[in-house]
């Protein structure tokens, strides 16, 4: 069963078309990986999910529910880090949550929780413009995670953290499913990120979704369509190359 | 539940010191003319509420709106400075009930405001009026008025505030209407209703079939900018 799915999603700003005429299906329980290069559409697919843009033409369901229904009973069922961490910088990390918490009418407890899964414990009382990037970047997952929603969608979640931050949040992310029975969508540009994260994959490239299905189909896809095979990395760069070619040549925008 | 959030919100932002110290400056206006000129005024017939409102109201009523501009910028300063309105913008709550929050807040520090400058005048007028003091009805009646008068500028300034993401453009253009206002607000009556210019206005200036109406524009104003705000935030949504 899938809980997002978009038929014919589409994003245009003028002539730039951002999203192009996308069918994403991303099941139950699964971890998603969104990837293609900067300026592909992910961070914009992403956005419309939250109600923070609205699509030019075609539509998605998130758990049966359309944007004509409103945006709120959607948002109540997802945990969102978007682009950068957003927060107030006058507040202390607790305080951030605090906010959230109250919004969503969850336990006080939940801070807790959240801070814990993030390692922010002993930084609560900071304030946050005190924080380094990886410490912002953690308390935007936080925010993200706070009261276990049932769908994460986290927009290059990784960003500014170094190694050991990356392969922690990682992990975390990796045990989500299973420890919270969520569904995560998360986007990157390195396909490295993605492959030991996610269940299944969507290629993007300019809008366009190229490749949408599991690991392991892409490897068979790649086979077949005579890309690299053996190193995904390779597989994703020459995919996105014959596009860019393919849309060169035929005098796309 | 959302006043108290955009309460939270302004911890260490100097929100409070700003409005208290504003507050204790507008206040000692009639306590400062009165220390030094008392015989300017005291030597006046008539009561002592109309004496001081002419006198000091001018300067009052100016301390008063710069302290709602900065108060109005400060708190969309807060939203935008970290993207902390993106953060709100994805959790399920309406954007318009935050501007209402806002709004909220300010008319909170607006009238305790008020109620410092009340006590301030009324402190004055017992003082140095003791034997023609005007009643508590009068002081309150007063200040209910200028609080009513004060809406559309407030609203006016918060949608102002919430569409500039740099502090700076809302403030400039805030203190440059504070000062365009204290130019018309004498002018025919529909111009001193336009916001800035309308909490120049005192009651026991104007005449009492003037006052309803008054009140119905400032109103109509009020609720005017408002429907702006909810316009604005409908728009940015589809265009962003």
């Amino acid at each position: 069963m899938n809980i997002i799915e978009t038929k014919q999603l589409t994003k245009s700003y003028g002539n730039f078309t951002a999203v192009s005429d996308m069918n994403l299906h991303i099941p139950k329980g699964h971890i998603y990986g969104f990837l293609g290069p900067n300026g592909a559409g992910k961070s914009t697919t992403m956005k419309m999910f939250l109600g923070l843009t609205s699509p030019t033409f075609g539509y998605f369901t998130i758990d049966g529910k359309t944007l004509s229904s409103g945006r709120i009973p959607i948002l109540k069922k997802i945990g969102s880090l978007i682009e950068a961490p957003a927060f107030y910088g006058n507040l202390t990390g607790e305080e951030n949550l605090d906010i959230i918490r109250r919004i969503l009418r969850l336990p006080k407890s939940s801070i807790g929780e959240a801070l814990e899964l993030t390692g922010l414990m002993e930084h609560r009382k900071r304030q946050v413009k005190k924080y380094s990037l990886g410490m912002k970047q953690r308390l935007g997952l936080a925010g993200a995670l706070i009261g276990r929603p049932p769908i994460l969608i986290l927009d290059e979640p990784t960003n500014g953290l170094d190694p050991v931050g990356i392969h922690e949040i990682r992990t975390l992310i990796r045990s989500l499913p299973e420890q919270y029975d969520c569904t995560v969508l998360v986007s990157s540009h390195l396909l490295s990120e993605i492959e030991l994260l996610a269940d299944d994959v969507g290629i993007l490239n300019h809008g366009h979704l190229l490749f949408e299905g599991t690991m392991e189909a892409l490897r068979d896809y790649a086979f077949h369509a005579g890309y690299p095979a053996d190193n995904l990395e390779e597989t994703f760069l020459a995919m996105i190359q014959t596009d860019n070619a393919a849309r060169k040549r035929g005098g796309f925008q | 539940m959302i006043l108290s959030l955009e309460l939270k919100k302004l911890r260490r932002t100097g929100y409070l010191p700003i409005f208290l110290g504003g507050s204790i400056l507008a206040s000692a206006v009639p306590l400062v003319n009165m220390t030094v000129r008392s015989e300017s005024f005291t030597s006046l017939p008539g009561d002592s509420f109309p004496i001081l409102m002419d006198a000091n109201w001018g300067m009052m009523a100016q301390l008063t709106i710069l302290l709602v501009v900065c108060g109005c910028c400060l708190m969309y300063h807060t939203e935008y400075a970290d993207k902390g309105d993106l953060k709100m913008n994805t959790l399920p709550i309406r954007q318009f009930s935050l501007f209402c929050g806002k709004f909220g807040v300010t008319l909170l520090a607006v009238v305790l405001s008020l109620l410092l400058q009340s006590a301030s005048l009324a402190f004055s007028s017992i003082h140095w009026f003791a034997d023609r003091s005007a009643g508590l009805k009068e002081l309150v009646h007063s200040m209910g008025y200028e609080l009513i008068l004060l809406l559309p500028t407030l609203t006016l300034m918060l949608f102002a505030a919430s569409l500039c993401q740099s502090m700076w453009i809302s403030l400039g253009a805030g203190v440059i209407l504070t000062f365009l206002g204290s130019m018309i607000h004498e002018g025919r009556l529909m111009l001193s209703l336009l916001p800035f210019a309308a909490p120049y206005r005192m009651l026991h200036a104007v005449s009492p079939e003037d006052v309803n109406t008054c009140l119905i524009i400032c109103g109509a104003q009020t609720l005017l900018f408002a429907a702006m705000e909810m316009i604005y935030l409908d728009t940015r949504r589809k265009f962003a």
